[in-house]
């Protein structure tokens, strides 16, 4: 066994491999397959200071080698997470990443108040890709200003590690992500769901709207990183696409500290253990003793084509 | 808790036993803990450009043999109709929460169309001990029932074909009557059948379990979009994977 652990905010995890948030529910939902502390960390689905119904149908669509979804942030609030989900991560002794949300900057603030300092808590980590309903639906983490002050206030109201996670759908994403750095950050998390539609032709109608996820986010999300991680002195995870260990090692090469896997885990639960696994085994047969000397091992051979 | 694997399995057969519909049996690599009555599986197509799991019921399963009937209806089961013995299929379950019976009640099924494909398992393990009405469009589709005749179901079609002409909630109604004894209902059908259903057994409040049907993305309770509207105020949309696919026909929002 290599020894395949990362450190991030102090704190050692087992290993790189985190679930993207919302991909592996509470968590619960996942043991009897694996047990949660398989994971270098668990990411919760966001959470909201008040409980969300979320949308109703349709939620789901499947596109070419992708999957599109409006759940629309369904959850039950941060008080229930604390009171019945949490326990198993204790029990478990999992570190834990709070992702959380809001749709005005005042609901980011009291859901970051309301979540109290916990040894295993590792980080919040804010979706910054939700719609700020007072200025007309335009996306928190769209513009580096907006990025820069929502951060600078959920700075001022925790006292944990803060991930920024990135929206793609952004002019410069480096430069939101210096935004956040700027405003306090501590890491950064990218890249979230690509936004999309698709047309019911027979109808004549738009049948859906959602986030795109799947294999084609790889490369974009590789790009993210190793700008990111290249410009700014704090971790980036990366999130988007991966699917196999191959995958995962290549964010890692890239700049990663960890990863996060999600829409891979729906087609397959034991993606995440597999990965795990991969990543080992590709430390082992190569005789690498520290994870460090994978990350950002790519990024010094970087050249554009 | 009950184990949940992802286990290889091979098509032994898979027929078409009626206009659109075929029956496939998959010869799992080892056994899969036992399926109850309305559970489901996810399937996985390998090499096809499908990119998700399709979930299904469980039509049998036995000897690590299982059966899943289905109706040729998307990209996956089109698919899936066309795909020949040995070839290779994954299989994620079983899955969700099934029918619970009550204990003295007479169970009485329901099926609707290839709802027969929920219901079968069920019937199978209560046969001699409650009654079956299943509804079909015309003739046609009756011919799935080949397997199932013993036991002597209630047959109505809407075109009058074979069996009774009308929907099966109203022959279910002719039948009410003779019913001997309280009665559990489980059903399997489209939600226009649930509605009928509601209107004919509320007056009597008798108890009664459905099984829905929604798209699926993991089938495990992770990612929260296959979901059903309830009446619950609080949390209103429950996982048909997780919750269900069993609901209490009296706590969903038809």
């Amino acid at each position: 066994m290599a020894d395949i652990s990362v450190r991030l905010f102090g704190r050692t995890l087992r290993n790189p491999v985190m679930n993207a948030s919302g991909t592996l529910g509470y968590g619960i939902e996942i043991e009897p397959l694996w047990p949660v502390d398989t994971l270098g960390a668990y990411v919760s689905k966001g959470l909201s200071a008040q409980p969300h119904h979320g949308n109703p149908q349709p939620r789901l669509r499947e596109e070419r080698s992708a999957l599109m979804n409006s759940i629309g942030l369904q959850n039950i609030g941060v008080a229930r997470f604390f009171a019945e989900v949490f326990p198993l991560f204790r029990k478990r002794q999992t570190p834990v990443i709070i992702n959380f949300f809001g749709f005005t900057e005042e609901e980011y603030v009291r859901c970051a108040e309301a979540i109290g300092d916990d040894g295993l808590i590792c980080a919040l980590e804010m979706n910054l890709s939700c719609p700020n309903i007072k200025e007309g639906g335009i996306c928190f983490g769209k513009r580096p200003e907006d990025v820069h002050r929502i951060v600078r206030r959920v700075k001022g109201a925790t006292g944990l590690p803060l991930l920024a996670k990135l929206t793609p759908e952004t002019e410069d994403i480096t430069a939101v992500a210096r935004a956040a750095y700027e405003a306090g950050a501590d890491g950064i998390t990218v890249l979230n769901t690509f936004p999309a539609l698709a047309v019911d032709v027979e109808g004549m109608r738009t049948a859906a709207r959602g986030g795109l996820s799947g294999p084609f986010l790889k490369p974009l999300a590789l790009r993210a990183i190793a700008d990111i991680s290249g410009a700014l002195p704090i971790p980036v995870i990366g999130t988007g696409g991966i699917m196999d260990a191959g995958d995962a090692l290549s964010f890692l090469m890239a700049g990663a500290t960890a990863v996060q896997v999600g829409t891979a885990t729906f087609i397959d639960p034991f993606t995440i253990p597999r990965i795990i696994r991969g990543i080992d085994e590709y430390m082992e047969v190569r005789r690498i003793s520290r994870i460090d000397e994978i990350i950002g091992a790519a990024r010094a051979q970087d050249r554009a084509i | 808790m009950d184990r949940i694997d992802d286990i290889e399995g091979r098509i032994l057969q898979n027929r078409c036993v009626a206009p659109g519909h075929h029956l496939a049996a998959v010869k799992l690599a080892r056994p899969m803990t036992k399926p109850r009555p309305g559970q489901f599986v996810m399937v996985r197509f390998h090499g096809a450009d499908i990119f998700l799991r399709r979930p299904f019921s469980v039509y049998d399963y036995g000897r690590s043999v299982l059966w899943i009937l289905y109706k040729v209806a998307g990209k996956g089961t089109s698919h899936f109709a066309r795909m020949a013995r040995g070839e290779a299929v994954n299989v994620l379950g079983p899955l969700g929460k099934g029918f619970a019976p009550l204990a003295g009640h007479s169970p009485v099924l329901v099926a609707g169309g290839i709802g027969i494909a929920g219901i079968h398992l069920l019937w199978k393990l209560t046969r001699g001990k409650g009654a079956l009405f299943w509804g079909c469009t015309s003739a046609d589709d009756v011919g799935l029932l080949g397997r199932i005749a013993d036991g002597g179901p209630y047959i109505s079609t809407i075109d009058g074909s074979f069996g009774c002409r009308g929907n099966v909630v109203d022959l279910l109604a002719d039948h009410l009557g003779e019913m001997k004894g309280p009665i559990q209902v489980f059903a399997c059908g489209p939600e226009a059948m649930y509605r009928s259903l509601a209107g004919l057994l509320e007056a009597e409040r008798i108890p009664c379990q459905v099984l829905l049907e929604e798209r699926m993305a993991c089938g495990l309770g992770i990612c929260f979009g296959c979901v059903a509207k309830t009446l619950d105020k609080k949390e209103p949309y429950k996982r048909v994977c997780k919750e269900g696919p069993v609901f209490d026909l009296w706590q969903i929002s038809l």
